[in-house]
């Protein structure tokens, strides 16, 4: 606070924005400096003004001509001068008098400030002493006419100069802008680079040599269309974009926080986002499901069961489940699905209004509860009592009956073998008792004459019995919700359940323009109606939203830059009408995503090369216009997938659960064992994720937390990582992959190292580059890593680990890793 | 527009952004350890904007690194070092005054101490039978006896004691001070944790969650190793000598070096061929802090090495204090084994008395060596844990959770010694008088530092967040 200087055209526009004008020309950090300052003065200064000053100077009274509530009235000041000088605490009075230092000038006379608090005051006055008017901080701050809010525009397509140039409509938005920031577009990407651009985007893989060769061969029109409609069509496209999807539905298969259980069930919420994916299911259906789905109308018991599988996006949030607040735990379950909603499917933070009205965005404490009372009429849990347990759905089917039979005759099996051992038990003290005449021979007495040895016979049987039982049958089962009583929720007075306020009808934010107000029927939670008013194709954010998350997945920014924020904190489009446009498109479009996926990877933009001449570079540095393609790192996923494909290890096998744990058991007890491992060959989007303990390959490679969404992964780069690729088991391993394949695909020193830069790279290794593997080669064969004296290398004396260490180089380069 | 931006060209004429390159490496890709060099640059070349840049420190430092002796599972204030005498005399009689609202199970009757307390060194502060070496140096210690949290479970309560909230993934303390400090050697990383447990939060207890991943905790091991096996994953290639690593890493250069000139300059790129030398060099420099050969007989009798009972705590005391002189910001040492250590739901007498021996002398040790080395001045020893103990009796001699009161200590680090502040209640159930709640403390902690915890934030998902959130008042008069 105050440590950075504004520069005076910022000074000028605060002063706007403090009457209310659009900061549309302040930059970014500008706008953060600004806001940062408003905050404080809203958090701070303006409570203590009015608590302890405008009592006596302000509106009501104003004792000494002195009123305090407003930025001109204290440099106006009262009878004695001005209160404040900006910029100078130490020249103002209002500072001499909360001080104490002058006997004459005393203030405030309802008790002193404390130090802090004089201390905040000084800060104010020295950054600036910035005072939003109550109604322009409305306007600004909580600006109902905030850009996204509006409905969906459908934009005229930009004229551009060079009509040549653009391949599509989008390529017109891009180069419009471009024009008007006076940048020339890069060339286009040689093909091969084109090729494993899209491959990977779309796949999440490397393109074979095959796939390459075939591709370079084909110079017919419509060769890159066709690459795309085979990628669409391959299953492993909804395992690459399905992934993309879990990251925004904040997926793992543990709870997380303090009780970190199994969600021994998630899998099948995974495997209905990617099969989703991969059918193409219309998103606004897709949204529905996900929400309401346990409310949709069903044909056959197999869409019932997608419908309640696709709820687990309600459930899979991560819970405080030893919280022994019943009260707080059921609230705080809620805060997190309103909060997931908020962010995945609208980009708002609707959690910051639970305990008060949203400090930036239009968004009311009590727009908050009427959504809680959505929730709040949802059981998400069986029980709350510590360890809480989550509800799940029953998945009812031909092999489900099956495996139900199979259980109740071994439970009635086991409980017959109970029977069996008691009656030959009751027969044999019958024998034992047959001189007895006197002898009571009911059932219930000759069982209390067992011998120790027929007891414990028929306490072990016993306790199969009890195994069986407590093991339950084990049925397909899925995370999911359903109805609960239906309830409206009262405001919970600074978020705390234990001060309430007044009831809220169940309802949504009606900042939202479009769509009328859903109509809540009495007897329903109202989750149909909210994902029914969501997907309305007059909601202004939905698709904008989701359009924006496409684009950030295809280039690794989105338009709009923050993809889960769209509210006033958020950045701004870059390119407003494009993400319109786009927008609008998807919805005319049945809300297809590939058909979202054909418009982008068949752009030109989608297809320039990231190298660009130093000018475009200069004027636009971080890329925002698009002028050039974006170089970058390949995800986690992909980088490890991308290892165990060219070192010939993936396996292909789709669905079903990695996980060893039992549902509901513990990752970690006390011990800190690890009992989950990683050492599958199948795609990563299968391998568990387990919050607090997320796969330390992943974690390096900034796997982003589970436990939210993030629809804007970031990619760091830190030595940790280089660590990883330079000693871990799966790179030392995918190396020894690598160079087995290499020599049984290829022959020769020469024929070997032409075949790794296929495989690896996408391309043939230059003169300069063969002659450097060679000779790196020959170091290594030695063993030691001591250079071979000779220099040149018989190829019978290259042992495989050689190959190995060679092949670990190449996989640990940035080729590899980065996207051109 | 302003245009914030300057330009320059590399060696071979490519055009750089420096600003980009720069902002970038301290925001995305922030290569290796070496923050503080980073900050000097964005200061050299005027662009105070860089998430370190507005932070110089507006209080002056005391310390330069914290050592934090985390007690896993939560001593008992009463038993150790905040003594109750009314405690004593009411044993076996109702508490007095209401329980919390919320408790984790379910107490009976005030239970006394089993254990003595008696006064030690000028300060006369009192400490139980339970540590009777830490008692010999009673006078560096400072008793914060009024600390308080929310949280009555172990996951929660220990999330709150390292990143300041129960509710959300944040960064640990020890990021923060990586990201608001920066580390004083560029070999390596700024924040290490020594046999973390993985329940109860597990590695988000040091994780930098948003902040830059190169503030994330380093952790040597876990608490289901001992400390003598405890290692940095990664660390040592299985099968290529250094020597053949080292030729490898020139071909990986050159690779990388060719791929620069197709793609442009890039400040990713670049990042990364550096992240692979420094990786080099920590592969060097983490064994030999770990490699105890070179310490003295006397020293390791110091520890405890030459005893069973203490050797694991007393390596990893050890351990923290050679990574201490190496510059390293936060070193977390955890107590844990495999119950939940300092969890002493029943069996009180027999467990505590267990796990004070097996750290009493090693923590004596520390601080008398850190004396010794002219290093307790400027390094902060914190003691604690999630949360402290009922005076109410659980199963047998048993007590719960209780986050409502609890004693945690400082020494070092320009903290008075000899010097207790904050009072619970009669009972030692509630913090009564000048409470400090967690936030507070970590306000404190920062203070210590140089850092002032109102500003120390970081722009993340369209807000500022702080370790403090909203909270946190510096606790002053701890401080000499």
């Amino acid at each position: 606070m105050g440590c950075r200087m504004l520069r005076p055209a910022a000074v000028v526009l605060m002063f706007g924005i403090l009457v209310g004008v659009q900061p549309r020309m302040l930059d970014a950090a500008d706008r953060r400096e600004i806001a940062s300052r408003i905050r404080f003065f809203e958090s701070q200064i303006r409570p203590l003004l009015l608590a302890k000053c405008v009592g006596c100077h302000g509106s009501k009274k104003q004792a000494g001509g002195l009123r305090l509530d407003s930025r001109t009235n204290l440099i106006k000041g009262g009878e004695s001068g001005p209160a404040i000088v900006v910029g100078r605490p130490d020249a103002s009075r209002l500072m001499a008098a909360v001080r104490e230092s002058d006997p004459e000038l005393r203030m405030p006379r309802n008790g002193k400030l404390t130090a802090r608090q004089v201390e905040q005051l000084g800060r104010w006055i020295k950054s600036g002493a910035v005072f939003p008017v109550q109604a322009g901080r409305d306007r600004i701050l909580r600006d109902p006419n905030h850009w996204s809010f509006h409905s969906l525009r459908s934009p005229k397509l930009p004229g551009v100069k060079n009509r040549n140039w653009p391949r599509t409509p989008i390529d017109r938005f891009i180069l419009a802008r471009l024009d008007a920031e006076g940048i020339a577009p890069a060339a286009d990407v040689d093909r091969r680079a084109w090729l494993r651009r899209v491959t990977f985007d779309l796949v999440g893989l490397p393109p074979s040599p095959e796939q390459l060769a075939a591709f370079l061969g084909d110079r017919t029109p419509g060769a890159r269309s066709r690459v795309v409609e085979r990628l669409l069509a391959s299953p492993r496209y909804g395992e690459r974009w399905g992934r993309h999807w879990l990251d925004v539905a904040r997926y793992a298969d543990s709870n997380g926080f303090d009780e970190n259980v199994a969600h021994g069930r998630a899998w099948r919420y995974r495997d209905y986002v990617v099969e989703s994916f991969n059918s193409d299911k219309p998103f606004d259906r897709f949204v529905t499901e996900q929400l309401a789905g346990d409310l949709m109308a069903w044909k056959g018991q197999r869409q019932r069961n997608e419908h309640l599988t696709a709820t687990g996006f309600l459930s899979i949030g991560p819970k405080v489940l030893a919280e022994t607040d019943q009260a707080k735990m059921r609230m705080d379950i809620i805060d997190e699905q309103i909060d997931t909603v908020g962010r995945a499917l609208m980009g708002l933070t609707l959690g910051c209004a639970r305990c008060h009205d949203h400090k930036f965005d239009p968004i009311a404490t009590s727009e908050y509860y009427a959504l809680a009372g959505i929730f709040k009429s949802t059981l998400t849990m069986r029980k709350y009592t510590k360890v809480a347990e989550w509800h799940e759905h029953l998945l009812p089917s031909p092999e489900a009956t099956a495996m139900k039979q199979v259980y109740d005759q071994k439970v009635a099996a086991a409980k017959r073998d109970v029977e069996q051992a008691r009656a030959s038990a009751r027969e044999a003290v019958r024998k034992r008792l047959d001189q007895d005449r006197s002898a009571d021979k009911s059932d219930k007495e000759l069982e209390k004459r067992f011998s120790p040895e027929e007891m414990a016979r028929i306490k072990k049987l016993a306790n199969v019995v009890a195994a069986l039982k407590k093991a339950g049958p084990n049925l397909p089962a899925a995370m999911g919700v359903t109805e609960d009583k239906i309830t409206d929720v009262k405001v919970h007075l600074r978020g705390d359940p234990q001060t309430l306020g007044d009831v809220v009808r169940r309802g949504v934010p009606a900042v939202l323009r479009g769509p009328p107000a859903p109509r809540i029927a009495e007897k329903t939670s109202g989750r149909l109606a909210l994902a029914r008013w969501l997907t309305d194709p007059r909601h202004p954010l939905t698709a904008r939203v989701m359009a924006n998350r496409v684009w950030r997945w295809h280039f690794g920014r989105g338009l709009v830059v923050s993809t889960d924020n769209f509210g006033l904190l958020g950045e701004r489009p870059t390119h407003p009408g494009l993400l319109d446009w786009l927008s609008v498109r998807l919805i005319r479009d049945g809300w297809s995503i590939k058909r979202l996926h054909r418009l982008i990877v068949l752009s030109r933009t989608y297809g320039l090369s990231s190298h660009a001449n130093a000018a475009a570079v200069q004027q636009d540095p971080d890329n925002r216009w698009l002028g050039r393609g974006r170089v970058r790192r390949i995800e986690a996923e992909a980088i490890r997938d991308a290892l165990l494909a060219v070192g010939g290890q993936l396996d292909g096998t789709m669905t079903g659960s990695l996980l060893k744990l039992k549902n509901r058991a513990y990752f970690f007890d006390h011990t800190s064992k690890d009992l989950t491992t990683y050492d599958s060959h199948r795609r990563s989007i299968y391998l568990p994720v387990v919050r607090n303990h997320v796969y330390d390959m992943f974690q390096l490679l900034d796997f982003p937390d589970p436990a939210v969404t993030t629809g804007d992964r970031t990619s760091t780069v830190v030595a940790s990582q280089a660590l990883m690729m330079l000693n871990s088991k799966l790179v030392m391993a995918a190396a020894d992959g690598l160079a087995r394949r290499l020599q049984s695909e290829a022959d020769g020193i020469d024929g070997r190292i032409s075949r790794m830069y296929l495989v690896v790279y996408g391309r043939p290794p230059t003169a300069g580059e063969r002659q450097a593997d060679r000779r790196l080669l020959a170091e290594l064969a030695d063993g030691n890593g001591t250079p071979s004296k000779g220099g040149s290398v018989n190829e019978a004396e290259l042992p495989l680990a050689a190959w190995a260490g060679l092949c670990h180089v190449v996989l640990a380069s940035n080729e590899f890793m980065y996207l051109r | 527009m302003r245009k914030r931006v300057q330009y320059g060209a590399d060696a071979k004429g490519r055009a750089v952004n420096e600003y980009t390159s720069r902002r970038r490496m301290l925001q995305r890709t922030a290569v290796g350890f070496g923050s503080l060099a980073l900050h000097g640059l964005l200061s050299r070349d005027g662009q105070a904007r860089g998430p370190l840049a507005a932070r110089s420190s507006l209080v002056p430092a005391r310390a330069k690194r914290i050592i934090f002796l985390l007690m896993s599972g939560g001593p008992s204030q009463v038993d150790t070092f905040d003594r109750k005498p009314l405690l004593d005399r009411d044993h076996g009689k109702p508490l007095p005054f209401a329980k919390p609202r919320v408790q984790f199970n379910a107490t009976k009757n005030l239970l006394r101490s089993p254990w003595r307390f008696r006064q030690h060194g000028e300060s006369g502060l009192w400490v139980s039978e339970l540590f009777p070496r830490l008692a010999t140096r009673v006078d560096d210690l400072c008793m914060v006896h009024s600390c308080y949290g929310t949280n009555p479970a172990h996951g929660g309560a220990m999330m709150k004691l390292h990143t300041g909230t129960d509710r959300f993934i944040r960064p640990s303390i020890g990021s923060w001070l990586s990201y608001g400090l920066g580390t004083e050697n560029e070999n390596l990383p700024a924040f290490v944790t020594i046999c973390p447990t993985l329940a109860f939060g597990g590695v988000n207890n040091w994780s930098s969650s948003f902040l830059p991943a190169v503030h994330n905790g380093t952790a040597i091991g876990d608490a289901s190793v001992p400390s003598a096996r405890a290692r940095v994953k990664y660390i040592k290639n299985s099968r290529w000598s250094l020597a053949t690593q080292r030729l490898q890493l020139e071909r990986l250069k050159r690779l990388n070096e060719a791929y620069l000139d197709r793609t442009g300059s890039e400040a990713a790129l670049e990042a990364r061929i550096n992240s692979f030398e420094l990786a080099f060099r920590m592969q060097s420099s983490i064994p030999e802090i770990e490699d105890l050969s070179g310490e003295t007989a006397a020293t390791m009798k110091l520890y405890g090495m030459d005893n069973k009972v203490t050797e694991n705590f007393g390596r990893m005391c050890l351990m923290a204090r050679r990574f201490a002189e190496e510059g390293v910001r936060f070193i977390q040492v955890t107590h844990n084994d495999d119950k939940v250590q300092w969890d002493q739901h029943a069996n009180l007498k027999r467990d505590h008395e267990k796990n004070a021996r097996e750290v009493d002398l090693p923590i004596a040790g520390l601080l008398t060596d850190l004396k010794q080395r002219g290093m307790l001045e400027d390094t902060l020893i914190w003691w604690g844990s999630e949360f402290g103990r009922t005076p109410t009796a659980e199963t047998g001699d048993g007590r719960d959770h209780n986050p409502e009161g609890f004693t945690m200590w400082l020494a070092g680090g320009g903290v008075k010694g000899g010097f207790r502040y904050g009072e619970t209640d009669d009972y030692g159930y509630y913090a009564a008088v000048d409470k400090v709640h967690i936030h507070d403390f970590h306000a404190t902690l920062l203070h210590a530092l140089g850092l002032d915890h109102e500003q120390l934030t970081y722009r993340h998902a369209g807000r500022d967040f702080r370790l403090t959130d909203v909270e946190g008042n510096v606790v002053h008069d701890v401080f000499a």
